[in-house]
């Protein structure tokens, strides 16, 4: 297991725009909302089973 | 009339309660057995372990809310099932032992109709020498442990604000433990706290695992699409770890813990040490110490339970190598094979197989994340044992069991990296199904519309809306039924 943090080391590294997107208030609301659908999609599928 | 009669009031248990009370309560009984006075938010630990959040925010008396339910509350832990009654008691009963300490260790006898073992997890730092806090490690698995955790990690802080740099290794502390996702995020809150002290180059912060790849979290990784393109939780996570500077030693199962020392082994039988200051290894689970007799009196524990000690279901356990594992042999109803008014649910059910492939190291080490059994699976399977029993009730033994498989459910995962209404950040992850179904999803094993992952401060903002939405469902408020799993 020698390679184990080389892998990490040539992980993509997220740029300064990928950054500032992850905090960016207006972006965030936006994604909280889009996530929350999704989350409650997936719930719904998973409570009507057959 | 009919008793339902629940062990355990976690997150399975406790749904269970409050759904039976509301769907069969006006004319059954609901008696509620568990060992702890408080209701704890399991997952809002890792804040308490990092000095964010207060234990008081993440616990409750759990009685008064039974109380006001109308929901009998027994603070006792079950020892035994007697699922045909003895000699003296025709019916079904458990025997437990009270912990309320109005009667303190007094024997009681609770007979029942229908039986839900939600007892969750054994947390097993016996399995490895020196685990835990009789130990030399910090937990955050519980509310109380969380706070000496954040203890120690404050300790930590002040020494390498005097200069001195400090090993923090968090992790798993045995190679069959599950929970790698609770793991995960107590790492990257602890990474984010250490640079809000000013203090983050002075620590080396290890993340120490039994995943043979970072992303596995105990369901062999997920694949998602992004911009395009298809890519994994690995080279996601690996992202992660290396923007915020943390090493990882993957495949390992710690052996044993000394004062300041972790040693370990990896899947290619390399053995290592890592010399510690701080560490926060989560225990292996095991099932907790129930047994189980028939009406003669003889034990009956190994037909009911799986080695593992949690209870057996309606699932395949034959034992099939993990190649030949199918969706279709995991549970849906989660009623025990010799008494089907008999469920176990949440973390308290014996998975047929690991989700994770298992591996074992030349030296013959098992190192295999044990499947996670998280908060919504567990609210559905104890809300699924009260809609079953309801048709029980109303159309008879023949009446259709309702079923959810975690083979047809999907999760949501949202684990913090860091606190704070502007500076706090998350990756929230969901997939779907839990476990794998290559027969319905033949590439990927699962959707790649609904499985899904993303970092950013909205994940934290989630995560705390659960944290308050969960504790107001938890105390059974106004419209807590709307309130999904
Ligand atoms: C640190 C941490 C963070 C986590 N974070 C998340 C997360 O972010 N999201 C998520 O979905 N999941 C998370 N989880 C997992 C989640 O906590 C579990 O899935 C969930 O608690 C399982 O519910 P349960 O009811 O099966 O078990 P538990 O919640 O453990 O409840 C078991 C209950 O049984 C009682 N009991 C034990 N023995 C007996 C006995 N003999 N008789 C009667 N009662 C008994 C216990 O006192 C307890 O009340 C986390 C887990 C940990 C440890």
């Amino acid at each position: 297991m020698e390679n184990q943090n080389d892998s990490i080391a040539h992980a993509p590294l997220p740029t300064a725009k990928t950054l500032r997107f992850r905090k960016n208030l207006l972006i965030q609301v936006w994604r909280f909302v889009a996530i929350n659908i999704k989350m409650l999609n997936m719930i719904r599928k998973g409570h009507h089973q057959k | 009339m009919a008793r339902v009669l629940i062990l355990g009031a976690g997150i399975a248990g406790h749904t269970a309660a409050l759904h039976a009370k509301r769907l069969l309560g006006r004319n059954n009984e609901i008696i509620v057995v568990s060992p702890n006075s408080n209701y704890n938010w399991i997952p809002s630990n890792i804040w308490v372990g990092v000095g964010k959040m207060q234990k008081q925010q993440v616990i409750f008396p759990i009685a008064p809310v039974y109380k006001r339910k109308g929901i009998e509350f027994h603070q006792a832990l079950a020892k035994s099932i007697y699922p045909e009654g003895d000699s003296q008691i025709a019916n079904a009963y458990v025997e437990v032992s009270y912990t309320d300490p109005g009667r303190l260790n007094q024997v009681g006898k609770i007979e029942y109709d229908f039986l839900i073992n939600a007892t969750g997890p054994k947390l097993n730092f016996a399995a490895t020498e020196g685990l835990g806090p009789d130990g030399h490690t910090v937990s955050v698995c519980t509310a109380g442990h969380a706070v000496d955790a954040a203890e120690a990690l404050k300790s930590s802080i002040e020494k390498m604000k005097a200069g001195n740099k400090q090993c923090i290794a968090i992790g798993v502390g045995h190679g069959t433990c599950t929970c790698e996702g609770a793991a995960f995020e107590y790492t990257f809150n602890v990474d984010h706290e250490l640079r809000m002290a000013g203090v983050r180059d002075m620590a080396d912060l290890v993340y120490i695992t039994n995943e043979y790849e970072l992303g596995d979290f105990g369901v062999g990784g997920m694949v998602f699409t992004q911009r395009g393109f298809q890519t994994t939780s690995k080279l996601w996570t690996e992202s992660l770890f290396r923007e915020r500077g943390v090493r990882a030693i993957l495949g390992a199962h710690v052996e044993k813990v000394e004062a300041g020392k972790v040693y370990y082994e990896q899947v290619d039988g390399t053995k290592d040490v890592l010399a510690f200051d701080f560490a926060m290894l989560l225990p292996p689970f095991r099932g907790v110490d129930l047994q189980a007799f028939n009406k003669a009196g003889d034990d009956i524990s190994s037909e009911i339970f799986a080695p593992s000690g949690f209870m057996k279901v309606d699932a395949d356990y034959s034992g099939k190598p993990y190649e030949e594992w199918k969706a279709s042999d995991w549970p849906s109803t989660y009623r025990n094979p010799s008494y089907p008014n008999i469920f176990a649910v949440g973390i308290a059910f014996a998975p047929p197989h690991q989700i994770s492939k298992p591996r074992k190291s030349p030296n013959g080490t098992l190192i295999a994340p044990a499947p996670p059994r998280t908060g919504m699976p567990s609210g559905i399977m104890g809300k699924l044992a009260i809609l079953t029993i309801k048709e029980l009730l109303n159309k008879g033994p023949q009446a259709e069991a309702h079923s959810a498989s975690m083979a047809k459910m999907g999760a949501a995962c949202v684990a913090s990296s860091g606190s704070g209404l502007t500076q706090g950040s998350a990756a929230a992850m969901t997939m779907f199904p839990i476990v794998p179904d290559y027969e319905a999803y033949p590439n990927t094993g699962r959707s790649l519309k609904d499985t899904y992952g993303e970092i950013g401060l909205s994940g934290h903002w989630i995560k705390l809306l659960l944290h308050y939405m969960f504790i107001y469902k938890a105390k059974g408020r106004p419209g807590w039924q709307f309130i999904p799993e």
